[in-house]
């Protein structure tokens, strides 16, 4: 199975899961931004409990990944001016749209049309990041991905996604 | 929300596998926002060879049309309090809300490295304390958005 099959693989999941958990209607988003529900915050609370239970059992294992063989690792990055300040940013868009990336995805999926314009302001919004040439941040370095051959990176001109350290 | 609501001990679980299928066949870090940039960055570049980040995008939105087939359409009509505010001729104004929100939203998880799933989810799964930051600083400001246009309109 190739590095994008199984992309795709887990983004039809994601998707579905997305979807069947309401989270495409800004109805939804909104209501658990003010505190109506609590249902956003029980989903994302046990999402990530899951995910960093199976990924410390994943590295505690030492288990390399099915596809390629990397071995499964990263490093943690400390936090830099630019997490806060792009993130101040972001939650005013998601706190006005009612959507973040994924949700804005399924809107389109489901045909509901309003996200649209939703879409082509994330696509503008990237690609004016990308084209000021800024240097991405990443929560956590992966050393050994860095060094591996990985679709994403065997590209020339594709600029460092190595973030430094400090801010 | 028109279709019934998958319980949240179910969804949240299967949300976070993801984040570990993603870890046990790639090693990757699940981060939608990295979708599109993979997408937009290698189209400005007259590409379609998209990695699986871009191919996890394609899937996310047909994944939602599998659902929303098998549901019987969209699971909203309108678009929340954005059309319920602005009716009449103040529709007009719904469009460009939306995409200066979504430019918003595609630059800052670029520069914070992450959205929702990028930083909220997979970061935080890698206790990483840059996710811990942006995602307590990007639920706090989208709360205060939301208590701020609700008062306002």
């Amino acid at each position: 199975m190739s590095r994008r099959v199984a992309g795709l693989g887990i983004g039809l999941v994601f998707g579905v899961v997305l979807s069947w958990s309401g989270m495409t209607s800004p109805t939804v988003i909104r209501g658990a931004l003010l505190f109506q529900h609590a249902y956003l915050f029980l989903f994302f609370a046990s999402a990530v409990i899951t995910a960093t239970a199976g990924c410390w059992l994943l590295r505690r294992l030492r288990l390399r990944a099915l596809i390629g063989g990397e071995p499964i690792g990263w490093d943690p990055q400390p936090p830099a001016r630019r997490h806060i300040v792009g993130s101040v940013v972001f939650g005013i868009g998601w706190g006005i749209a009612d959507a973040c990336p994924g949700p804005i995805a399924t809107q389109l999926g489901q045909g509901a049309w309003w996200g649209v314009w939703t879409l082509a302001g994330v696509v503008l919004g990237v690609a004016l990041f990308l084209r000021g040439g800024l240097a991405e941040t990443e929560p956590a370095r992966e050393p050994r991905a860095a060094a591996a051959v990985s679709d994403s990176r065997r590209s020339p001109d594709r600029r460092s996604r190595t973030a430094p350290a400090g801010p | 929300m028109l279709h019934s609501q998958l319980p949240w001990y179910l969804a949240g679980p299967a949300l976070g596998l993801c984040v570990v299928a993603c870890r046990l066949l790639l090693n990757g870090r699940l981060g939608v926002t990295g979708g599109y940039s993979e997408i937009v960055g290698r189209v400005v570049r007259g590409s379609l060879r998209f990695d699986w980040r871009g191919w996890m995008l394609v899937g996310i939105v047909l994944g939602a049309t599998v659902f929303a087939l098998i549901a019987g359409g969209p699971d909203f009509h309108g678009y929340g309090w954005l059309t319920a505010t602005f009716t009449g001729s103040e529709r007009v104004l719904v469009a460009p809300i939306l995409v200066i929100s979504g430019a918003l939203i595609g630059f800052g998880a670029k520069l914070a490295g992450g959205c929702t799933s990028g930083n909220g989810l997979s970061g935080n799964a890698m206790l990483s304390r840059a996710s811990l930051a942006a995602t307590a600083t990007f639920f706090g400001t989208a709360i205060a958005v939301s208590f701020i246009t609700r008062a306002l309109v």
